[in-house]
């Protein structure tokens, strides 16, 4: 007598299942950053520093856009669920902000010869906050006026992007390094 | 580690300690940097060529434009906007504009403080209450928008 055949479960390789857990090791850290940034003292009603958009940049740069763009989606819900922000109008301006400017930086990542990750940043920084504006005129504030504001935010999300695109570099040579 | 780098070989970040190095970027970089700088440049020129004239606060719910004050009154003038959720207390005296109560949950609104010059804003997001200071003198947005 045989014992009875069981169905045979493929087994995911080992790189496979390094790479999702390397991906979810990284959202967790973006999940993380994002929430101490929500939680931390505001430098202004609408600036905010974009640490969490460090980890994106080093997923883009190590996993590839799909991760990048999982990554920076799966964050922004993440978080918001944890402050209690979700479905309101922070989580829909946020939401939409990072959206358009993860797909700026997937797009200047992709077809910007020599563009580096700063220069990445710096695109997604300024895309983030325009973003941020045009969907709270349209949806929220409707009143022109509000884009007055908008220009030294810019001058802000310019040294931010640029600081944060640095850390990114420096960040995925280290690991680049201690991966030889 | 099996997780290597996905860029191309061309954007090997290179391997040193000097700190300088790592916030100088390509040059691609320093281009965006300098066309970005330029574009805010002229579109904060844009923006504020027109602020002159004597100072007014607007207060507006969504499109309704609810009130108009000068910046400087004689006394203190405490204004309740009603917005989308609740009340909006906007106080305009010797120091300038504020939004003293709001009955949103963040109250960012109150936190920003007082405003004074023209140009400037104050907002409630959640209570879709914008407080605005513009000059007399028509403003370049406005022109647009018309």
């Amino acid at each position: 007598m045989t014992a009875p055949q069981t169905p045979q479960i493929p087994r995911p390789s080992l790189a496979s299942l390094e790479k999702k857990a390397y991906w979810l090791g990284l959202l967790l850290l973006a999940s993380g950053l994002h929430i101490f940034e929500a939680v931390m003292p505001s430098f202004g009603p609408w600036f905010k520093l974009g640490l969490a958009n460090i980890i994106t940049l080093i997923a883009l740069e190590r996993m590839g856009a799909k991760a990048a763009a999982s990554l920076a989606i799966g964050r922004v819900v993440i978080g918001a669920f944890f402050i209690g922000t979700m479905f309101t109008p922070t989580f829909i301006i946020s939401l939409t902000a990072t959206l358009s400017s993860t797909a700026i930086m997937l797009i200047s990542w992709r077809f910007i010869p020599r563009i580096s990750l700063i220069g990445v940043s710096l695109l997604g920084a300024l895309v983030h906050m325009c973003s941020q504006f045009i969907v709270v005129e349209q949806l929220f504030i409707q009143q022109i006026a509000l884009y007055y504001l908008l220009p030294p935010l810019l001058v802000l999300s310019c040294a931010t992007g640029w600081l944060n695109g640095a850390l990114a570099t420096y960040i995925t040579a280290q690991l680049t390094i201690r991966s030889r | 580690m099996l997780i290597r780098s996905a860029s191309t070989s061309n954007r090997e970040p290179p391997n040193t300690s000097n700190p300088w190095h790592w916030l100088k970027g390509t040059w691609v970089d320093r281009i965006l940097l300098l066309l970005a700088v330029i574009a805010i440049g002229m579109s904060w020129q844009w923006l504020h060529q027109n602020l002159s004239g004597t100072p007014m606060v607007h207060i507006y719910h969504g499109k309704t434009l609810l009130a108009t004050y000068p910046l400087h009154p004689e006394t203190p003038i405490h204004f309740q906007a009603r917005g989308d959720i609740g009340l909006s207390e906007i106080t305009i005296d010797s120091d300038g504009v504020h939004i003293s109560h709001s009955s949103c949950v963040s109250q960012r609104c109150v936190l920003s403080g007082h405003r004074h010059r023209v140009g400037d804003i104050l907002a409630c997001v959640p209570n879709h209450i914008l407080v605005s200071i513009q000059g007399t003198q028509k403003l370049a947005l406005d022109a647009v928008s018309e």
